[in-house]
């Protein structure tokens, strides 16, 4: 459903004008046109290439998360778990992080949007509410998701859920073929009965959709004859 | 199947900024650039809105076909008047 962006404006609250300077690390008047322009550029969504360089980067970073959290379970159970969700708090805060910054409208959109004039026409106060107003919304995940980002989050979560599918069931028939033919005969059964659970909770994910669908899908309209 | 449109033309045309026209529409401002590059193909609802904000029937704005451009069409249209 596309939704107005000029209601975020009105709709914002007082708190939000009055004490929303308080959140921005920059201070009213104090910055050139030089630093602008830097907070401009930084401001802006990555190009392709710097997101995909970040993405390919992400991989190993994320095995080596996994790694120490094998390493730190090892040792204690409890370290192992908070260091486990220590690491996938940081993961969901930065790509909530990112999801947000893809749907943030630009320095120079908010200028003509809020003030009806270019950014590098407003007058310093007037930038530096802009700012703030985009350094809030990213914050606090004040952003506007219209129907282009609705179907960009949709494509991406099918992309990935695809890619999951056949993933999950490599995992699962590994999983099986090293529980019944590595050398753990001592913890054979209970590698065995962790095996089942985890293969029953991939078999519900992988049929959630269809299952979601069922429930959901409208029925048919009946056939009527032409002309009626 | 791609969409083709005149949203950037339209939009020189009546010197309306990204930010004004997708406001107007109810969409983010980087929507209406996808839209110009061609990288989004809009919903019906959009797309009708799009052309109500031109004043124009939406098969003026968009087309399954390339638009000729706006040179090219008014080349023909002084032919045939001629």
């Amino acid at each position: 459903m596309a939704v107005n962006v000029n209601n975020v404006n009105k709709e914002r609250s007082w708190f939000w004008k009055k004490i929303g300077f308080w959140f921005v690390p920059v201070k009213r008047g104090t910055l050139g046109p030089e630093e602008w322009a830097k907070v401009r550029k930084l401001s802006r969504t990555a190009k392709r290439r710097t997101r995909r360089l970040f993405t390919l980067l992400w991989a190993p970073a994320l095995a080596l998360e996994i790694a120490v959290s094998l390493w730190v379970v090892r040792i204690d159970p409890w370290a192992g778990l908070m260091s486990a969700a220590w690491l996938v708090v940081l993961m969901g805060l930065a790509v909530r992080a990112i999801r947000i910054g893809f749907a943030q409208v630009s320095l120079e959109d908010r200028a003509v949007m809020e003030y009806g004039a270019e950014f590098d026409a407003l007058k310093e106060k007037q930038r530096g509410e802009v700012f703030q107003q985009a350094v809030r919304d990213g914050l606090f995940g004040r952003v506007k998701i219209d129907e282009h980002e609705a179907e960009q989050r949709l494509r991406a979560q099918g992309a990935a859920y695809r890619l999951l599918g056949p993933a999950l069931v490599v995992f699962v028939a590994g999983y099986w073929a090293v529980c019944l033919l590595g050398p753990f005969a001592a913890t054979r059964s209970a590698l065995a009965v962790t095996g089942m659970v985890v293969t029953w909770l991939v078999a519900l994910v992988l049929a959630a959709p269809t299952m979601i669908r069922m429930w959901t899908q409208p029925d048919e309209p009946e056939e009527t004859a032409a002309g009626e | 199947m791609s969409l083709h449109n005149r949203i950037a033309v339209l939009r020189a045309e009546r010197k309306l900024s990204r930010a004004a026209l997708a406001s107007s529409v109810g969409v983010n401002p980087q929507t209406i650039g996808f839209l110009e590059r061609g990288d989004y193909t809009p919903s019906l609802e959009l797309a009708f809105k799009i052309a109500e904000h031109f004043g124009l029937p939406v098969e003026a704005v968009f087309s399954p076909r390339p638009f000729r451009t706006l040179s090219e069409q008014v080349y023909e249209l002084h032919k045939r008047e001629a």
